[in-house]
């Protein structure tokens, strides 16, 4: 896990307000401003993926997009609790937390009280859950590091972890984010730009399908904006799941070669 | 303070044996078997009756009498003051009970054996006996779900300060510290059957003050019969209209 | 939750699919809405709104505290959503929290706008008395009354009502304090502030049954939908807020089709809206 995919700058999470300054920065239609970690606009974050991070869990994966680091694991399918009532498809409970240090404030992450009906209903269209009827699946996701765009990183892991965990999926998940700064369209936010955004949207989708799992935009939006910031999330959502896949190739070459 | 004045009016303006203004609604949420918004004064409360039906929890079911079931709830935004009061705090797992004990004692409960009856009370608007106005909503929304009850049950406060018997205190009478009696009454079979009062009283005191809140409870009886009246008569004008 | 036969599913569908729903109406038309503002007198600003069986009260508290560090110029809002177990038996307990958090969140990401403010349907600058020091805190309250569908949209229209119902109190600053020092003020009980809710969006909720969409669905319905799209639009068919629900994957040009469909709907929405606004407030004045 400590081979990285590139060398990221590990800077400390800095405090918002040594960054009180930068909001006249993004306001301006400077093109040449440049983003804090130097990447371009429309550039993503290195992302690297690894399964099977947890040994206890049926399936589990890691992923690190620069200063976002969370791990899920996957347990089940496992009987439901007695008190559920019987049901001939399968269950999905979906869990995310923060640990204490993952935010700069202490505690923090757990403003985010929606992330695991997010990721739920991110996830269940693509689960195909008749194929463990009277059985929940748990997902626990555990953000140990929140460097920005968080959601999208727990959501992409997710379904990495319960592809290792060999549960049926339609397809992949995979999901990213634009954020919206005056008139530029930003991807893949890191923290201190998403203080200062002026809209997000995110989109969860299973690439090869073409289909859209889960959007939510938030923000003053255009049609035409929103068409371009879906444009540019799908497009990313395709070459991150081909990480994802390569992953999981390499999973596999290595389980076959022990 | 001051909560009489010599001239025998009160602070909202009521003579000491006077009820606040009533105003009673049946039918409030159309989904429930019954419901109803009781209001007396600045006190709101709905109550919504969901019921006879299968016993939810197979373990509670009883093979001779129906079971009764309460929840008292208060909107954040019924007190004056803003707050967020966890669900199930002491004092409205103790209000829930009363009113379960007082409504399940009025439902012929034993003509519906193994269902579940399920009274949901919600608190709009909190300006003194709150306890009072759930149980009178109750009672309309049993009313308007059908359920065979001995009687309709009422229930009215009655307190004593500046040495008066006070009828239906509202919440600045009620925080005022002073002795506050609570009853039910079913008026038809004149019987009591719900009585709490705290802080303390001298004997004859006590039953002057609770002689009021009788007469109080009456007198909402009256009221809550008018209304059911009308209600059933405008259904009675719907079915020939 | 809803128990239907499959007789009574394949109606509500093939309903769907020939315009003409169960209760009457056209695939795009709403449930007749009426609303009533002042229900609740402790509050700063209240309003019931009744959408056919739906009916949910939205209150309005403020209250003076200390801004955001992080944002000295602008006053904060809250928004938390209740359930009544009078709505529903099952939301006795804990039980209606899941729903009560969903709503609440849905509500704050379609009515306050981005991290920056942009696309806020209330101007947090606005509620400033001092700025870095003073400002006023909104807390808005709804609580599910009866349940028959749609909630979301109710609640938005709820609040809408609640917030030009709401009367901010004129607050004179006495004195200017020192710089770390709160200052001094007098809270006015006359003299009310209105709010312009002319930016408040409408809320509309799309459901997805078979191949059609629906607004404005019953409970029944909604017991059918595949997915559904929340999208919160304001008076300049600006898209303020957007949230699906339902897990079953969408193509994103349907998405974008809802979109527009919505702005259209929403229109219509807003100007029922105001003019049933108008009414209730007139209404109280008599």
């Amino acid at each position: 896990m400590a081979k990285k995919a590139t060398p990221t700058t590990t800077t400390y999470s800095p405090s918002p307000t040594v960054h009180k300054t930068r909001p006249s920065l993004f306001r301006t239609d400077d093109v040449n401003w440049v983003r804090p970690d130097g990447r371009g606009f429309h550039q993503c974050r290195p992302a690297f993926f690894r399964t099977g991070a947890v040994n206890a869990a049926s399936g589990s994966a890691y992923a690190e997009f620069g200063n976002t680091k969370v791990i899920v694991s996957v347990f089940g399918p496992r009987e439901s609790k007695k008190a559920m009532m019987y049901s001939d498809i399968g269950r999905l409970n979906c869990s995310v937390s923060y640990t204490t240090f993952s935010t700069p404030v202490r505690g923090q992450g757990s403003e985010n009280k929606d992330f695991s009906s997010m990721l739920h209903k991110s996830l269940e269209g693509a689960i195909i859950l008749e194929s463990f009827p009277k059985t929940t699946v748990d997902v626990f996701a555990l953000v140990l590091e929140s460097g920005g765009s968080d959601l999208p990183v727990v959501i992409s892991c997710a379904s990495l972890a319960l592809a290792d965990a060999g549960i049926m999926l339609y397809d992949l998940v995979a999901s990213v984010s634009v954020s919206c700064f005056g008139k530029n369209l930003l991807i893949d936010t890191v923290l201190e730009e998403e203080n200062y955004q002026d809209g997000s949207l995110m989109i969860t989708c299973m690439p090869s399908r073409y289909e859209v799992t889960q959007l939510t935009i938030t923000g003053e939006w255009t049609t035409s904006k929103i068409n371009e910031g879906m444009q540019l999330c799908l497009d990313a959502s395709c070459k991150l799941v081909e990480i994802m896949r390569s992953c999981l190739k390499e999973s596999a070459v290595t389980i076959s070669e022990e | 303070m001051e909560f009489v004045t010599p001239e025998g009016l009160r602070q909202d303006g009521r003579r000491p044996r006077e009820l606040r203004e009533m105003r009673a609604e049946i039918g409030a949420v159309s989904k429930a078997n019954g419901s109803a918004v009781f209001e007396m004064g600045n006190t709101k409360v709905l109550a919504a009756v969901y019921g006879p039906r299968e016993v939810q929890n197979k373990s509670q079911q009883m093979s001779n009498q129906a079971l009764v079931r309460c929840e008292y709830t208060m909107a954040n935004f019924s007190t004056g003051d803003r707050m967020r009061k966890p669900k199930g705090d002491r004092r409205s797992t103790e209000i829930s009970l009363v009113i379960r004990q007082t409504m399940e004692e009025c439902i012929l409960t034993h003509l519906m054996p193994r269902s579940q009856i399920d009274i949901f009370v919600q608190v709009l608007q909190a300006d003194g006996g709150t306890r009072s106005a759930c149980i009178n909503a109750a009672t309309l929304a049993l009313a308007d779900a059908g359920i065979p009850m001995r009687d309709i049950v009422t229930s009215c406060s009655a307190g004593y300060l500046n040495s008066n018997a006070l009828l239906d205190l509202n919440y600045v009478e009620d925080s005022a510290g002073g002795p506050d009696v609570t009853v039910g009454f079913l008026p038809k079979l004149d019987k009591v059957t719900l009585l709490q009062m705290d802080a303390k009283l001298p004997i004859d005191v006590f039953e002057d003050v609770m002689e009021l809140a009788i007469e109080g409870c009456k007198a909402i009886a009256t009221y809550i019969r008018n209304v059911m009246l009308e209600h059933t008569k405008q259904l009675e004008y719907h079915r020939d209209g | 939750m809803v128990g239907l036969s499959t007789g009574e599913k394949l109606f509500i569908q093939a309903g769907i699919a020939q315009d003409l729903r169960t209760d009457g109406r056209g695939r795009l038309t709403y449930r007749p809405i009426s609303i009533e503002t002042d229900v609740i007198s402790q509050a700063n600003g209240s309003a019931r709104v009744r959408m056919g069986g739906t009916e949910v009260i939205a209150t309005v508290k403020a209250e003076l505290g200390r801004p955001n560090p992080m944002q000295p110029d602008k006053g904060k809002v809250s928004i938390s959503v209740d359930c009544s177990p009078t709505a529903e038996p099952a939301f006795e307990g804990r039980g209606g929290e899941e729903l009560s958090t969903e709503l609440s969140i849905a509500l704050e990401r379609c009515l306050l706008g981005g991290k920056s403010g942009s696309g806020a349907g209330i101007d947090l600058s606005s509620l400033i008395v001092v700025e870095g020091k003073l400002c006023w805190d909104l807390y808005i309250e709804g609580l599910v009354v009866s349940s028959e569908g749609n909630l979301l949209d109710a609640l938005g229209a709820a609040i809408k009502a609640a917030l030009s119902n709401t009367g901010i109190p004129k607050v004179h600053v006495a004195a200017e304090a020192l710089d770390n020092e709160q200052p001094e003020v007098d809270v006015s009980d006359e003299e009310f502030l209105q709010f312009d809710t002319s930016g408040v969006p409408a809320i509309v909720t799309l459901t997805k049954v078979g191949k059609h969409y629906i607004v404005d669905a019953t409970l029944e319905e909604e017991s059918q939908m595949s997915s559904a799209v929340s999208i919160s639009i304001d008076r300049h068919g600006h898209i303020c807020g957007l949230t699906k629900r339902g897990g079953v994957g969408v193509d994103p040009s349907i998405i974008l089709d809802m979109i527009s469909v919505g702005k259209h709907v929403s229109e219509e929405l807003l100007n029922k809206l105001d003019s049933e606004i108008v009414a209730a407030e007139a209404d109280e004045e008599e």
